[in-house]
């Protein structure tokens, strides 16, 4: 298309549209003529000043949207059908130049993750001038006083200091929130965010969605809200568009799609969420079929269960006083600097029960995990007690290996955790077979039961990893650590990686695996909704340090410590007034 | 995934295709490959055998008759030696040499790689401060001072490259290992009890191994090349089994004296051999670098 077509005028764009994708379809060339739709005549209107959500799980083409509206795609993109226009006039498939006008000018971006937003090597000051002197007329002092005034609009404290600041100085949130003043340097009709807090912990997420929302009020921007989550739409969107596989499924006021949805796929998606307010058994998710149906693979998980060793009343696992210290190398200038992950921690988990442990990024929760699993050392003074032994003094080579079977691991992100050259049969049984409990046909047989067991099919012993998607990828980690029959399962954030529907399905799955095979699970998360759902007891950690621990539904409903209770305000909630 | 996966094959085809320089390197690959191995039978002569050899035919230019009778393509050296044949079999001892040594060389390198990402500490030290030690010295005067020690031969020369091509591999394929040793894939290895051998080999192994075998076609040529440099200096292969660098060297005397042919054609077969591998090797780099592969 040429520049020409910018001036020819939308019919259809009504006066009260700002921006209008219409029909749009976007296609991919993929290898052997195969041709990927990213978007299937997909249609949105927005207002001026309207915060419009676009939600949907991943594939679902939510960020194409905000790229074809800025001349982002990559170049073998191919718009089929359709169109973006603003205020009239066509903004898709311009030429670069085309683009000038708009990006920054008119139309605002916002990344999800600031830490690679912005650039490292320019002080935040010099970032901000930038974008003032190229979208608007302010030079010199007069821009700098600007550069300050949009930084105290997007609730920075001590702004003139942060000028001078590098980017890595700052917290994530504070780099987000520049990014903000950024993006309404030029008062744009129009800011697309795309997931602009995933990257975010939760309790400075809630106060830098209420800025970029207070933004948008005053000075009447429109917002296109790209999210996965249902709790950010609710607290900040008029109107919500939900997309699967780039078609609309539904839209309408956000009220209306979170408390009744029409179609069945925003309903199951509503249905994912877990919820802190109340608890319920399983979620109301197509399921994977009945765990108790596959008898050949709980024949086999069950046949060893010989843990009556523990008498009743004893903890499984009794953690004693765990403290690790990082020591960072020293430098040439620097002298070694110490830095306490976990200081003296306590607690014991009994056999059957899930405990949570929940905290933010850099609370010390992975690190209990992988001290117990023994992939950490601890610092002295520690003790670890599991089925009534100290696992320090197990030192004969089949004793380690029983205890390393006995304890098993659910990882966090299902695209390293699985071993890239190795088939999805082989990843769960070569453990088994090299260490000689298992002879090749049997082998395939327990991998076989156990991918049935976790909802996949036998055939898909055969493939590669790659082949799998995140979730899937998941469940093949689950049937590897229930292949050495394990009776404790540590899982470290097992869902954050994954999409709400499928994070519901996995819970699922762990909680039929759990009540038929009585498993002891400690279940790390930063999600207390997930940990709300999932544990009977929980741990809150901060900075390495318990906080408070007790039930979970008493804890997580009238906490009593002061961070706890932060934790739970700072939650997004899906509730209206 | 309902396609099936591409054979190994067909992903070396997929990249080459629409590459006619690289095609052309691969066909002339396979052309010298096959003439090195057929050597004995291809050659018009043997020309360690002194008895086929007759002094009176020396020196003589390309197209003329050997007193056998026998046409002479590309001339005869000083002894009467068939330079076509000569050539047929300097690439049979030229190609032995780099491949051999290159391969051995590498898997060592790939070894010590591995071990320093896994073990770390003391043993990663002293493994990556012995490649900055190799990596300091000019790769051809470490191999001059090897075959001075060791003395000349093809598997002194052999050794001295072996000892020329691990230092690089090494380094690569420890950063690679690095960054897949925090895996998680990793972690439930020990977590199952699987050996540290095993998870070398069955782990970390595939997983880092593709930067080394990209880098190994443009490691040969540099084989190739590094062993006509000590062969044409007289520390190299000994004379009676000449290489494509030693018949350089033999002609060279001959050179100012209008008798061209003798280190010319080894030459020409020299550097076709080493650009042949060398468009393919780039090929395969630019290839395996995803940034570009995009751009095709």
């Amino acid at each position: 298309m040429t520049q020409s077509e910018t001036k020819s005028v939308d019919q259809t764009a009504g006066p009260q549209s700002l921006m209008k994708v219409s029909d749009l379809t976007i296609a991919y060339p993929m290898e052997e003529g195969e041709i990927f739709r990213a978007l299937k005549k997909l249609s949105i209107d927005i207002a001026p000043g309207q915060i419009v959500g676009i939600v949907g799980e991943s594939g679902a083409g939510k960020s194409t949207i905000g790229k074809a509206s800025l001349g982002l795609l990559d170049d073998n993109a191919i718009i089929e059908t359709g169109s973006v226009t603003l205020d009239g006039a066509v903004i898709s498939g311009l030429l670069e130049e085309g683009y000038d006008a708009i990006r920054g000018k008119k139309i605002g971006y916002i990344y999800q993750n600031p830490m690679t937003a912005l650039n490292p090597v320019l002080t935040i000051g010099e970032q901000l001038i930038e974008a003032i002197e190229a979208n608007t007329e302010k030079r010199g002092d007069d821009a700098r006083d600007y550069a300050i005034s949009l930084l105290e609009k997007a609730e920075v404290p001590y702004a003139e200091d942060r000028l001078s600041k590098y980017p890595h100085q700052l917290s994530g949130g504070l780099c987000q929130r520049i990014v903000f003043a950024i993006a309404i340097s030029a008062k744009p009709d129009l800011i697309i965010a795309d997931e602009p807090t995933t990257a975010l912990d939760v309790t400075v997420q809630k106060a830098v969605l209420e800025t970029l929302r207070s933004l948008a009020k005053q000075d009447n921007i429109a917002i296109i809200l790209i999210t996965h989550d249902m709790s950010v739409v609710a607290n900040m969107c008029d109107y919500v568009y939900v997309l699967r596989y780039g078609e609309l499924v539904e839209h309408g006021p956000t009220r209306q799609i979170l408390t009744e949805p029409k179609e069945d796929y925003s309903r199951e998606l509503m249905a994912s969420i877990p919820r802190i307010d109340h608890y319920v058994e399983r979620f109301a998710v197509p399921g994977l079929g009945n765990v108790k149906d596959r008898t050949r693979a709980l024949a086999y998980l069950m046949e060893h269960k010989t843990d009556q060793t523990i008498p009743k009343g004893e903890p499984l696992l009794k953690v004693r006083n765990i403290s690790k210290t990082f020591v960072s190398e020293a430098g040439i200038f620097t002298s070694a600097s110490p830095f306490k992950a976990l200081d003296d921690v306590s607690f014991d988990v009994y056999s059957g029960e899930t405990l949570g442990i929940v905290g933010e990024s850099g609370s010390g929760k992975s690190t209990i995990g992988r001290i117990i699993l023994g992939l950490h050392e601890s610092d002295p003074g520690h003790e670890i007690l599991y089925k009534g032994r100290n696992i320090a003094e197990l030192t004969s080579r089949k004793d380690r290996l029983a205890h390393c079977m006995s304890l098993q691991c659910i990882f966090q992100d299902p695209y390293s955790s699985l071993n890239p050259r190795m088939s999805a049969g082989n990843n769960i049984t070569y453990a088994l077979q090299s260490n000689g409990l298992l002879s090749g046909s049997a082998a395939r047989e327990l991998a076989g039961d156990l991918l049935e067991l976790v909802g996949l099919s036998r055939s898909d012993a055969s493939k590669m990893p790659h082949a799998f998607s995140g979730g899937e990828r998941q469940r093949i980690g689950i049937a590897r650590a229930l292949s050495f029959r394990p009776d404790f399962i540590f899982c470290d954030e097992p869902t954050s990686a994954l999409d709400v529907t499928v994070q519901a399905e996995l819970l699922n799955l762990l909680k039929d695996l759990q009540d038929e095979l009585g498993l002891t699970m400690l279940f790390v998360s930063h999600d207390l909704a997930v940990v709300r759902q999932m544990c009977d007891r929980v741990l809150v950690m901060k900075s390495g340090k318990v906080m408070e621990a007790g039930p979970c539904a008493e804890v997580l409903t009238t906490p009593k410590d002061d961070y706890t209770k932060s934790l739970l305000d700072a939650m997004p909630r899906i509730v209206f007034e | 995934m309902s396609k099936q996966d591409p054979t190994r094959l067909e992903k070396i085809w997929k990249a080459f295709r629409g590459h006619p320089i690289a095609i052309a390197g691969l066909i002339g690959i396979t052309f010298f490959l096959l003439v090195a191995f057929f050597a004995p039978l291809l050659a018009p002569q043997n020309p360690y055998d002194q008895t086929q050899l007759d002094i009176l035919d020396g020196l003589l230019p390309p197209m003329s008759q050997l007193g056998t009778g026998q046409t002479s393509w590309l001339g005869t050296d000083a002894l009467g030696r068939d330079i076509l044949s000569a050539v047929m079999y300097g690439l049979r001892i030229s190609l032995f040499v780099s491949f051999v040594a290159v391969i051995v060389g590498s898997g060592l390198g790939v070894f010590l790689g591995l071990l320093a990402a896994m073990k770390r500490g003391w043993v990663e030290t002293v493994i990556m401060r012995s490649v900055d030690l190799k990596m300091s010295f000019p790769g051809i005067l470490l191999a001059l001072m090897l075959l001075a020690m060791f003395g000349t031969g093809v598997d002194k020369v052999i050794y001295a490259l072996i000892i020329g091509a691990w230092a690089s591999k090494a380094r690569l394929v420890r950063s690679v290992a690095l960054s897949e040793m925090k895996k998680e894939y990793i972690d439930a290895a020990r977590l199952a009890g699987i050996g540290n051998l095993r998870i070398m080999l069955r782990f970390l192994l595939p997983n880092s191994i593709s930067p080394v075998l990209v880098v190994l076609p443009m490691a040969i040529s540099g084989a190739i090349t590094a062993e006509a440099t000590l062969s044409f200096l007289g520390v190299g292969v000994p004379i009676t089994e000449p290489s494509l660098g030693l018949l350089i060297a033999n002609g060279n005397d001959y050179l100012l004296s209008g008798k061209w042919w003798i280190s010319i054609f080894p030459g020409l077969v020299l550097v076709a051999m080493v650009l042949c591998i060398n468009v393919v090797a780039d090929r395969i780099r630019d290839h395996a670098n995803p940034y570009l592969r995009g751009k095709e």
